[in-house]
């Protein structure tokens, strides 16, 4: 499979250990920061990446490069690069493989990417549960600092950065940018709505570029190619590069592949991910992580690209591509996205905070054959509300709740008519603990 | 200047302005949980919700985050605005219990409001309601979280608006918690206001609880009178007993907020031992018999050898009649002040504030520096502390010249200096400070006259200078408890100096007492109570009138105090306490409070305040009733309704029958009024006071002297007599609800003095006096001067025998 599609960010992959820092400097890893730091502006990296069309990999797909230009020459320092490592968008697992792979790639991207901005210090802020990851950086950040890539006067030419790993305390919101940057201070994971934006006053009140893990690790291979050439490694005429896609779910080879961007769902599934389990149908796939709707099957050979997923009402996200089948219950599936949401949910507005409990609350009960009629016009209200939050995490938990009632909300209406989970078994239950509603009108 | 368009109604506002505040402008009052106006915005609840029809972003936004701009249109009332607030009401529905009939919150409670003017009526949510645990906070204030509604209010005002940490928020998702790490006593002094600003009960009021409804008080406008700032409260009254007191919103003077002494001080006006019947020799009788029998002793001796001390506690009313009284009858006094030291030094605020310079606490916070010389605000004055938080927090730089180990919920900076040497740190300050060449006439020759740094001994802080020379509106914030009459007198022409070199200078005087200032207009420096007293130990003075002065409480020589009690013969008390001087008296005449008669105090920066009576008086039906409602015992009198104002009971003394009504009573002490700068009258104050027309006497600016800094003539330890924020203020020791939160009696050492004395912090320590040992916990200061120890006037602890100094060798270990 390999062969059919060109390898850039995989291309030191091993099955079973790590790229060394030989092997990576053998396959012409740290050359462009070489290049870059003794001949180029950091205006001119700026520049490529924005020629690049590289958009942010972390789910929301902000134009990297645009991102990089908005720190201003003077502004002030000690400037910041944070590496958001906290990756904990549900079914997304691309940046440990990507950190476990060929680390260096990711160190060389921050690097470029704050020699390109002048910053002083860079940040990987790594969910806990990566420690894995976070031992490896360690490791591989202090080899990279031996031979002079990092620390003082990195390759004689005057400037100074340095890398530090910082583990995260756990929870999904700080992977949200500005909650990371409060967590990283100290204070409460609460997101906080710009303006100030990061690039101007980030950590500490001081000009911060936050990039995904995956982002960063363009950087080194843009550099070095080209804009150009990286734009023609996508299939799609608007995208740019390859993308790691996770997949998981059911089909026959769950994992890891890195693919051109604009790929179609169908190539991915079949060709890479060994097609549908035996007995299996394909029913529907959430694209990008949990916090992307549900793509029907009319959209099975949808380009997986950004824009191509924007026009069939859906996102790329993460490129975390969940599949289910006939056989699987998307109320259930959706009533465990949202058991994630609602308790990973900062607690700061109300929608998140209250609504997305009120939710599950519905669809539990619908689930357990518990469920009324009126419970469908008020999930309907209530996914519209949830944009009416403080930040994006419960739009993106409305996602998947969205994608349910456009496109299965006869399911939804067959578990509340026959008051059971047309998937199980079982006759339904009802729920013990839950007391049915009672209005005394 | 933006003009916009809310609900069809043009409004111009200025620029900066959020759309709630400029729909308020209108009129409109738009839903608000998170919003405070002295919080800020920070679109945590979602309820603001309005929808823009016009204007950068439309759609639903949240009105306190979005920013008025010209040509925007907005709608409050557009369906899907009011639809989504409706869905908010409902969220935030979902776990609140439905205990409104035993929360102390219900009927001033704006989620209670918001959910019935939202149109929540029926609950739809099929789930159950989450449940927390609550936390014991103290005496003050109730904790029930599973009320919470989330809107972050009590976080943001506990850590960012007050700096303190001990209160926060814990946890995420819908399991988000309010409190503390572990249950106890709040560590704040303002941690009384989460009651006001949580808009639902999950902070209430505690030693308040389940007396009454909002509807059921009376509820008066009152000023607080527990220390010299004047903050503006509420005061609710059911069944003839003051049962809570809160905030009242004032611009000038205390914002949105009120110290816990403050909030909670006033339980003393409704205590079970309050003495509420005239008494003669300690047994009970009738105010007139009393008030005969007090009379008639008087009138038996010589006006000389009558003797009247009155305190700054008093309303002006009552100041204003006992010094008539005492000129009427030729009886010696009033006397306001412990010696001629305490009151030079208010006379000298009082004369030396000028219109021009003077600051209210209100706009302390456009301050750019803040230079505090002998004061100790947290202590003395709390609500001070947080004025000078909020110019901190918008950068100025607060500097504080004191030898005590000053604690402020903000950085600040701190030159411990020996009281002896303030005068000349401020001094040596300016002069760094301010460049000469711009000066001219008595400025520069002030200037002249100030010292340089000496050739040894320790540098002032170059930043402090640097500062203050950068400044453009400087503050100087000056006590008066420790500071000498010629430091308050230099602070007021440092800040004419800072004003001659171009600042916008202000100057911010902290006093002793409620009514200091007043007292201090009235005083004649031959009146004070230690003269009085040693007249009377002396022999020349038979009879003491104390009208609401409690010496036992106040006077620091309580050698002399007892002598004098021991040698006159007749002492007439007037008060509403139940206190040593009042059990001790002759003939006791019970006063009423403020609460009942109303009264006008003159707070440390002039402003004349207008407190009204808020009830009848009268023993709380509580006491009367037998524990039963209604009482089983009626009666056509209001029982427990004998104590009068002490105004008109010290002119009855006097022999002259005046009004009741204090407003009527004013035209007698027309005399006095002229001497309170044209005491305005009560009909024409503002919501807000009204400073008094201060004086702008050019003669008296730039004459204090720096007096050299005696060299160490002695090795004695000077004592520091100091307030604490709980405990040394009297009224509020008899709050019972305070009690618990007074501090240990300690002593205050520097860590130098420690080392020499061989004491280390915690150790009990014994100091000799006259009188006796006094032993207690000798607590060692880092940030304190060498050569002197702190001591809280707490009234465990006998400070009044330790006199002014101490010789080394009589502290001991113990």
């Amino acid at each position: 499979m390999n062969d059919t599609y060109p390898q850039v960010l995989f291309k030191n992959r091993h099955p079973d250990r790590i790229a060394t820092f030989e092997e990576y400097r053998a396959g012409g890893g740290y050359q462009a920061l070489a290049d870059v730091i003794a001949r180029w502006t950091p205006a001119a990296v700026r520049e490529i990446v924005l020629n690049a069309a590289l958009l942010g990999r972390g789910g929301a797909a902000f134009p990297a490069g645009r991102k990089m230009m908005t720190i201003a020459e003077d502004a002030p320092h000690p400037r910041y690069v944070v590496c958001n490592a906290d990756e904990m968008e549900p079914g997304t697992f691309k940046d440990r493989v990507l950190i476990h792979a060929d680390p260096h790639l990711l160190i060389e991207g921050i690097i470029l990417a704050a020699w390109s901005v002048q910053a002083d210090r860079g940040i990987i802020f790594i969910r806990p549960e990566y420690e894995n990851a976070a031992r490896i950086l360690e490791r591989e950040i202090g080899i990279a600092g031996e031979h002079g890539y990092l620390g003082r006067d990195i390759l004689g030419t005057g400037y100074s950065f340095e890398i530090v790993v910082h583990r995260s305390a756990g929870r999904y919101i700080c992977g949200e940018v500005t909650a990371q940057i409060n967590a990283l201070m100290g204070k409460r994971a609460n997101p906080k709505q710009p303006p100030p934006y990061l690039t101007q006053q980030g950590l500490w009140e001081r000009p911060t570029l936050v990039h995904n893990v995956e982002t960063f690790a363009c950087l080194p291979h843009i550099v070095q190619n080209g804009a150009d050439w990286f734009k023609s490694l996508a299939r799609t005429a608007a995208g740019a590069g390859t993308k790691i896609f996770g997949i998981s779910g059911k089909v026959k080879q769950p994992g890891c592949y890195e693919l051109p961007i604009g790929i179609r769902l169908s190539e991915i599934i079949e060709n890479c991910a060994g097609g549908m389990l035996d007995g299996s149908e394909f029913k529907a796939c959430l694209p990008g992580g949990a916090s992307t709707g549900f793509l029907p099957r009319q959209h099975y050979h949808v380009e997986m690209d950004f824009d191509a997923l924007k026009k069939v009402g859906n996102r790329l996200g993460t490129g975390a591509i969940m599949v289910f089948d006939h056989k699987t219950c998307l109320v259930a599936a959706t009533l465990n996205l949202m058991e994630f949401f609602a308790r990973e949910s900062c607690g700061w507005c109300t929608p998140c905070r209250e609504g997305l409990p009120y939710i599950r609350e519905l669809l539990a009960r619908i689930e357990a054959g518990d469920g009324e009629p009126d419970f469908i016009p008020r999930l309907e209200e209530m996914k519209v509300h949830l944009y009416r939050s403080y930040c994006a995490f419960a739009p993106g938990a409305a996602a998947p709740l969205e994608s349910l009632l456009a496109h299965f909300k006869d399911e939804l209406q067959e578990h509340i008519r026959e008051r059971r989970c047309p998937f199980n078994k079982e006759p339904g239950r009802g729920s013990a603990e839950l007391v049915k509603p009672r209005f005394i009108a | 200047m933006p003009k916009l368009i809310i609900d069809d109604r043009e409004i111009e506002v200025a620029t900066g302005t959020k759309v709630i505040e400029a729909a308020a402008q209108l009129g409109i009052s738009i839903p608000r949980f998170c919003y405070h106006p002295a919080l800020g915005s920070v679109g945590a609840c979602r309820v603001c919700a309005v929808k823009v029809l016009e204007g950068p972003a439309k759609g639903i936004q949240m009105s306190c985050m979005l920013e008025a701009v010209d040509g925007m249109q907005v709608s409050t009332a557009d369906r899907e605005a009011v639809e989504f607030r409706r869905y908010v009401i409902e969220w935030l529905m979902m776990n609140h219990p439905h205990d409104c009939p035993v929360c102390d919150e219900g009927g001033h409670c704006l989620l209670q409001d918001m959910t019935v003017s939202g149109g929540h009526g029926l609950r739809r949510f099929p789930g159950k309601k989450r449940t927390y645990p609550d936390q014991d906070l103290g005496p003050l204030v109730q904790h029930e979280m599973n009320r919470c509604i989330h809107c972050y209010r009590c976080a943001r005002f506990y850590q960012q608006f007050c700096g303190y940490r001990d209160l926060g928020v814990l946890g995420i998702g819908n399991r988000t918690y309010f409190g503390r790490t572990a249950g106890g006593r709040l560590e704040s002094p303002f941690s009384g206001n989460l009651s006001d600003i949580c808009p639902t009960g999950v902070f209430t009021d505690k030693p308040s609880r389940f007396i009454g409804r909002r509807w059921d008080y009376q509820r008066t406008p009152t000023v607080c009178i527990h220390c010299s700032l004047g903050c503006h409260a509420v005061t609710s009254v059911r069944y003839r007993q003051v049962a809570r007191q809160e905030a009242r919103m004032s611009a000038a003077v205390n914002g949105w907020f009120l110290c816990d002494r403050g909030r909670y001080g006033f339980f003393y006006a409704s205590r079970a031992d309050r003495p509420r019947q005239a008494a003669i020799k300690g047994e009970t009788a009738g105010m007139e018999e009393a008030l005969a029998h007090a009379r008639s002793r008087l009138e038996a001796l010589a006006p000389a050898a009558v003797a009247v001390i009155g305190s700054p506690r008093s309303s002006t009313e009552v100041l204003a009649l006992t010094e008539r009284a005492a000129r009427l009858r030729g009886w010696r006094g009033p006397a306001f002040f412990a010696d001629v030291g305490a009151a030079l030094k208010v006379k000298a605020a009082v004369s030396r504030l000028e219109a021009g310079l003077a600051v209210s606490l209100g706009e302390i916070d456009q301050a750019d520096f803040i230079l505090i010389v002998g004061a100790d605000p947290i202590n003395e004055a709390p609500m001070l502390a947080l004025a000078l938080r909020q110019a901190a927090q918008k950068g100025a730089g607060v500097w504080v010249v004191d030898p005590r180990p000053v604690s402020l919920p903000f950085e600040f900076a701190h030159i411990p200096t020996a009281p002896k040497a303030l005068g000349a740190v401020l001094g040596r300050l300016l002069r760094k400070s301010i460049e000469p060449a711009g000066l001219d006439g008595p400025a520069a020759r002030f200037h002249a006259s100030l010292p340089g740094d000496p050739a040894s001994g320790p540098e002032l802080p170059a930043r402090a200078a640097e500062l203050l020379a950068a400044s453009r509106r400087p503050i100087i914030v000056c006590g008066t408890g420790i500071v000498a009459a010629e430091w308050v007198e230099l602070a007021a022409d440092a800040a004419l100096l800072l004003r001659a070199a171009q600042k916008k200078a202000g100057l911010f005087y902290v006093l002793a007492e409620a009514n200091a200032f007043a007292a201090g207009l009235l005083t004649q420096l031959d009146s004070t109570t230690d003269r009085v007293l040693k007249a009377a130990a002396e022999g020349d003075i038979q009879a003491l009138v104390l009208v609401e002065n409690d010496p036992f409480a106040t006077f620091p020589d309580r050698r002399l105090l007892e002598q004098a009690l021991a040698r006159i013969e007749l002492l007439i008390v007037l008060d509403y306490l139940d206190t040593p001087a009042s059990r001790r008296a002759h003939v006791f005449l019970p006063t009423q409070t403020l609460y009942e008669s109303g009264g006008i105090f003159i707070n440390q920066e002039g402003r004349v305040q207008y407190s009204a009576a808020a009830f009848a008086g009268g023993t709380p039906v509580r006491e009367t009733g037998g524990r039963d409602h209604p009482p089983r015992v009626y009666g056509s009198g209001l029982p427990g309704a004998a104590p009068q104002p002490a105004g008109q009971l010290v002119a009855r003394l006097a022999g002259e029958e005046i009004p009741i009504d204090i407003r009527a009573q004013r035209e007698y002490f027309s005399e006095q009024a002229s001497r309170l700068a044209g005491l305005p009258d009560t009909e024409r104050l503002p919501p807000d006071g009204l400073r008094l027309a201060l004086r702008n006497i050019s003669a008296e600016r730039f004459k204090s002297m720096l007096p050299p800094v005696p060299a160490a003539e002695s090795d004695d330890i000077e004592i520091i007599l100091t307030e604490r924020t709980f405990g040394t203020e009297e009224l509020s020791t008899y709050s019972a609800c305070l009690e618990t939160l007074e501090d240990e009696t300690f002593a205050g050492v520097s860590r130098q003095d420690a080392e020499a004395l061989g004491i280390r912090d915690g150790d009990r320590i014994a100091i000799r006096t006259e009188n006796g040992a006094v032993e207690l916990a000798a607590r060692v200061c880092d940030n304190m001067a060498a050569g002197a120890m702190m001591i809280p006037r707490l009234r465990r602890l006998p400070w009044q025998t330790l006199g002014k100094s101490i010789r080394r060798r009589d502290i001991r270990k113990a």
